[in-house]
């Protein structure tokens, strides 16, 4: 069974009602509030990032063909293991394919007010940032947890912003 | 006056001259404009342009189309030559294609990331100065 047709059918158990029902269906049915419950939790919770990573996806997918924007496996799985890790309270990022394959992630206040990394196939990401008239460039380590030095600078440039958004 | 090229413009690129840089994926714009994706240099450490401002339209996407190869499917990044130069860049001539240039001296690193975060912080510069024109407007 498919994840949608298990969710359907919870969906129809929970929402079933039956005065009629014996102990077991009872706690059927209280089993299958419970998992609704979580999925809607998870769903509002993560529901912004889970699309954010369909749009890799499709970025990907849409890049195929562009020999100069084709994004190597290693990319897409390291970009999706950026967007699981992210703060709940940051807003999430724009995305791009950058020539090689690397994937750009932006968050842009406005034109002069962005702060951009790229991860790629290997463990390190490379970031820059342009605040007015101050800017810069560093390189930063990512073995599944994002360097606090990245975190801060995002929140410089996004600071007032509505987490859990998509910006733009 | 230098030497004229096919395309009857000058072979020196001059700083007022508009460049544009065609935009190959949905995910180099957005509603806040272009990113600096669409300004990183490719793997030979050029920025493929066209000396051609945002008008007239219907000769940018030509030009433009000749360049890719390929017609023109999301539009084009409009940035002056001067806003190349003050990064320390250079944009030079490169034809054919009648009217193709690129911009170039894009800092070089032996360590790949690094050179990255270096081109990365110049091309959100160089973003932050252009202008997003749509092929559907």
């Amino acid at each position: 069974m498919s994840g949608a047709a298990g969710y359907a059918m919870v969906l129809y158990l929970s929402a079933r009602a039956n005065t009629a029902m014996s102990k077991e269906a009872c706690a059927l049915r209280e089993s299958a509030s419970a998992i609704v419950c979580s999925a809607e939790r998870s769903l509002a919770l993560f529901g912004p990032k889970v699309s954010l990573i369909s749009d890799i996806y499709d970025l990907a997918s849409e890049s195929q063909n562009d020999l100069e924007l084709t994004v190597p496996r290693e990319a897409i799985e390291r970009a999706v293991l950026f967007i699981r890790t992210l703060p709940d309270d940051l807003p999430l990022p724009e995305i791009a394919i950058e020539p090689g394959g690397s994937i750009s992630f932006d968050w842009i206040s406005s034109r002069t007010r962005v702060f951009s990394l790229s991860l790629g196939s290997t463990n390190r990401l490379a970031f820059a940032w342009i605040d007015g008239t101050d800017r810069g460039h560093a390189v930063a380590g990512f073995d599944g947890a994002i360097p606090p030095r990245i975190i801060e600078g995002i929140r410089e440039i996004t600071n007032g912003q509505t987490p859990a958004v998509r910006l733009a | 006056m230098g030497r004229l090229l096919p395309s009857g413009l000058p072979e020196s690129i001059a700083d007022h001259e508009d460049l544009a840089r065609i935009l190959r994926s949905s995910s180099h714009f957005s509603a806040s404009g272009v990113k600096a994706a669409a300004f990183m240099p490719a793997k030979d450490g050029r920025t493929s342009v066209i000396r051609h401002g945002s008008e007239p339209r219907h000769s940018l996407w030509s030009v433009g189309a000749q360049v890719l190869g390929t017609p023109v499917r999301h539009g084009a990044a409009i940035c002056g030559t001067s806003a190349i130069r003050r990064e320390r860049l250079d944009v030079l001539a490169d034809e054919p294609p009648l009217r193709h240039a690129n911009i170039v001296g894009w800092p070089t690193n032996a360590d790949a990331e690094l050179q990255k975060a270096q081109q990365k912080e110049l091309a959100l510069a160089i973003a932050a100065k252009s202008t997003l024109v749509r092929l559907d407007e």
